[in-house]
């Protein structure tokens, strides 16, 4: 088996009172696109910034290639974030922007080439055109290329993407998504993309995990998870998905969760379809959902719901 | 029947350094009572534009023609006086990106009470409140929030405070851009809900606007797609969505993926090309260039909206039955 690229083990990251990641083991494989989906508030960023080194666990690991992860290893950890125009000095060129990073981990090699190869391979060809424009010179759709391009120039193992097409036109979004899938075909980058879109999961990732209040609470192949979700939080996520409408729509109601007050029992509880419906109690589960922790999903999960309800069925069926 | 809506040839240009600026350039459509109008386009073709300009509430200096008409009236030549009532008892706005727009230091109750007290429609304090009370409740904030000031509440309750608010003089028409854009999809579902349960009780009519075509499917009886300042595609919204006949409605409608759907599964689809720029659009059909079907005729002449199929038409001289 490939060694993983990232390890997460047993996570925790609180901010006061707020535990905005509490328990969460996560393996990213090189060559693989990653897409962590979930709710507003439930630590997608948080767990991204740990990888990257720019938080300090409260408690776990994180290991990159087996080591603690620190930002010493930025050249090897890019980020893409969804605001590309933000991420760009205005006032440097595409050129000196792309070769930031090699600046940074002082270079030996040609520069100038560096550079050119990153703009081709993120779709800004030729090179040539870009490299004395101005960020403003250039289109939305172009900016998030040349973003990707100065995360790409100094070859990372690994890309933290945080919405990487949420800000961008329909008709750019297929570009990008189609560029950062060709690069982990033909590089064998590893891609985690946090993302509320999962279209984009659909069209890129090999996997993906699904976070609620901290935890990752369902993990799986893409087809499998979003084509039978199991997790009662996946399920009503996709319900919600517009094109979906055939599927009845399950819009959980009840007030938005809270890390600060990480509900006992199962997490989900107090929003749970399941639970709502009295088909918990049918199944015999109904105090634990309410009482009793779900397991922690493991890193090496292939395809596992941290649900009491998929638990017992599985047992009975 | 007469529609609520009617809006004809309208056209606006903003004027920069760089010279004029044809965001919206003759746009005509309908609306009936109780109809509902999906608005969809890349960024910047002009959907918000347009949308200002159905109220009048693009800044000084920038030149619209045509007409656009609220019943009998036309907005674009009515007096200050009664353009001010118009604005919230005739048609209301949701204003794209305005999650921030709420004032912070007034209580969100005090916030939608404001214009009910300012335009009358209630006969005292008390009733208004109890109508900014009732509205909240519509849009499910429930009473106990309505003391609280905007920090207090998540960005999908701000979203649905400006809802209330735009109702607030019950309105018969409601233009919502980009309201749940910002969104999370549980919170964006919960907006959706709203306002179609406010669409099938009050027959509210709704323009609705978001590059997001299956959001608007869902939402919305009719369906238009503008790019460059025009609609190049309109028609019964399951119809344009399934059959769209344009070729950009065809890019717009692939790069939003059905989960499920083989073909799309690692295939991602995009548009090659840039957006045009509306102070330089390109001779002939303004697609053309980033057209996967064009033909020499498309650098021509502009083609006309005209019928593609039944109850559907399409600015593109491939797209006739
Ligand atoms: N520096 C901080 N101090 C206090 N609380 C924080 C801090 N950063 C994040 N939080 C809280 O931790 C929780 C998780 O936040 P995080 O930004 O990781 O969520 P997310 O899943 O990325 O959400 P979104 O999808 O909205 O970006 C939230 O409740 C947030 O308010
Ligand atoms: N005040 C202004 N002065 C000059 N040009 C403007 C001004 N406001 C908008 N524009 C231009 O007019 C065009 C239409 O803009 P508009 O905001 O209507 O687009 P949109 O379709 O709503 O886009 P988005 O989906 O990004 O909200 C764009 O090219 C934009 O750059
Ligand atoms: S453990 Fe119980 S409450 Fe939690 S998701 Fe499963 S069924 Fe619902
Ligand atoms: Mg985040
Ligand atoms: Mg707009």
């Amino acid at each position: 088996m490939t060694e993983a690229l990232v390890v997460v083990e047993d996570l925790h990251i609180h901010f006061g009172a707020a535990r905005a990641v509490d328990g969460v083991n996560l393996a990213v494989m090189p060559g693989e696109v990653l897409a962590l989906v979930g709710e507003s508030g439930s630590g997608k960023t948080t767990l991204i910034r740990a990888i990257q080194g720019l938080t300090h666990p409260t408690s776990g690991k994180v290991l990159f290639e087996g080591k603690e992860a620190d930002a010493r290893h930025l050249p090897d950890v890019q980020m893409v974030f969804q605001d590309p125009t933000g991420a760009l000095n205005p006032r440097r060129t595409v050129s000196e922007i792309v070769a930031e990073g090699l600046r940074i981990e002082k270079f030996k090699g040609n520069e100038a080439e560096a550079v050119s190869t990153a703009l081709s391979r993120a779709g800004l060809r030729p090179p040539e055109r870009f490299l004395r424009r101005f960020p403003h010179e250039i289109s939305g759709g172009q900016r998030q290329r040349v973003v990707i391009a100065g995360a790409m120039v100094t070859e990372p193992r690994l890309l933290l993407a945080d919405e990487p097409v949420a800000s961008l036109d329909a008709s750019i979004r297929g570009e990008i998504l189609g560029l950062l899938r060709n690069l982990v075909d033909t590089t064998g980058l590893a891609v985690l993309v946090v993302t509320h879109d999962l279209g984009l999961a659909w069209n890129i990732a090999d996997r993906v995990a699904v976070m609620y209040l901290g935890r990752i609470i369902e993990v799986g192949p893409t087809e499998e998870l979003l084509d039978s979700p199991k997790h009662p939080y996946t399920k009503a996520l996709l319900s919600v998905v517009p094109e979906t409408r055939g599927m009845e729509q399950q819009i959980l109601s009840g007030e938005i969760p809270d890390p600060k007050r990480i509900p006992s029992g199962c997490r989900f509880h107090p929003r749970c379809p399941v639970l709502q419906s009295g088909e918990s109690e049918r199944l015999g589960i109904a105090e634990r959902c309410r009482g009793e922790d779900p397991a922690i999903i493991s890193a090496a999960a292939t395809r596992e719901a941290a649900c009491w309800a998929v638990k017992a069925i599985a047992v009975a069926g | 029947m007469t529609a609520l809506l009617s809006v004809r040839d309208l056209t606006v240009t903003y004027r920069t350094s760089q010279g004029e600026v044809p965001a919206v350039r003759g746009v005509s459509f309908e609306l009936e009572p109780g109809g509902s109008l999906g608005l969809a386009g890349e960024s910047g073709c002009g959907k918000s534009t347009m949308a200002n300009a159905i109220l009048r509430l693009l800044p000084a200096g920038i030149t619209t023609t045509g007409e656009v008409l609220l019943g009998e009236e036309d907005v674009l030549t009515m007096k200050p006086g009664r353009l001010r009532a118009v604005r919230w008892t005739g048609a209301a706005i949701v204003f794209q990106g305005a999650l921030h727009a709420l004032n912070p230091v007034q209580r969100v109750i005090d916030q939608i009470t404001e214009p009910i007290i300012l335009h009358k429609t209630e006969p005292d304090k008390k009733a208004a409140e109890k109508r900014a009370v009732d509205l909240l409740g519509q849009v499910g904030i429930p009473a106990n929030r309505a003391e609280d000031y905007p920090h207090q509440l998540s960005g999908g309750q701000r979203q649905r405070v400006l809802i209330a608010m735009a109702l607030a003089c019950d309105p018969d028409l409601l233009i919502a851009d980009e309201p749940t854009t910002a969104l999370d999809l549980m919170v964006q579902a919960q907006v959706l809900a709203v306002l179609e349960k406010l669409r099938a009780e009050r027959q509210l009519s709704m323009i609705f606007i978001t590059h997001d075509l299956s959001v608007l499917t869902y939402v919305c009886d009719r369906l238009a797609v503008m790019y460059a300042g025009r609609i190049v595609e309109r028609g019964p919204s399951d119809q344009v969505f399934e059959r769209p006949t344009h070729p950009y409605t065809r890019a717009l409608a692939a790069a939003f993926p059905t989960i499920g759907d083989r073909e799309s599964r690692m295939n991602p689809s995009g548009l090659k090309g840039d957006p045009p720029d509306p102070a330089a659009l390109p001779a002939g059909c303004p697609f053309h260039p980033r057209c996967p079907d064009a033909i020499d005729r498309c650098r021509d002449a502009e083609p006309p909206l005209l019928p593609s199929g039944p109850a559907q038409e399409a600015a593109c001289i491939l797209a006739r039955p």
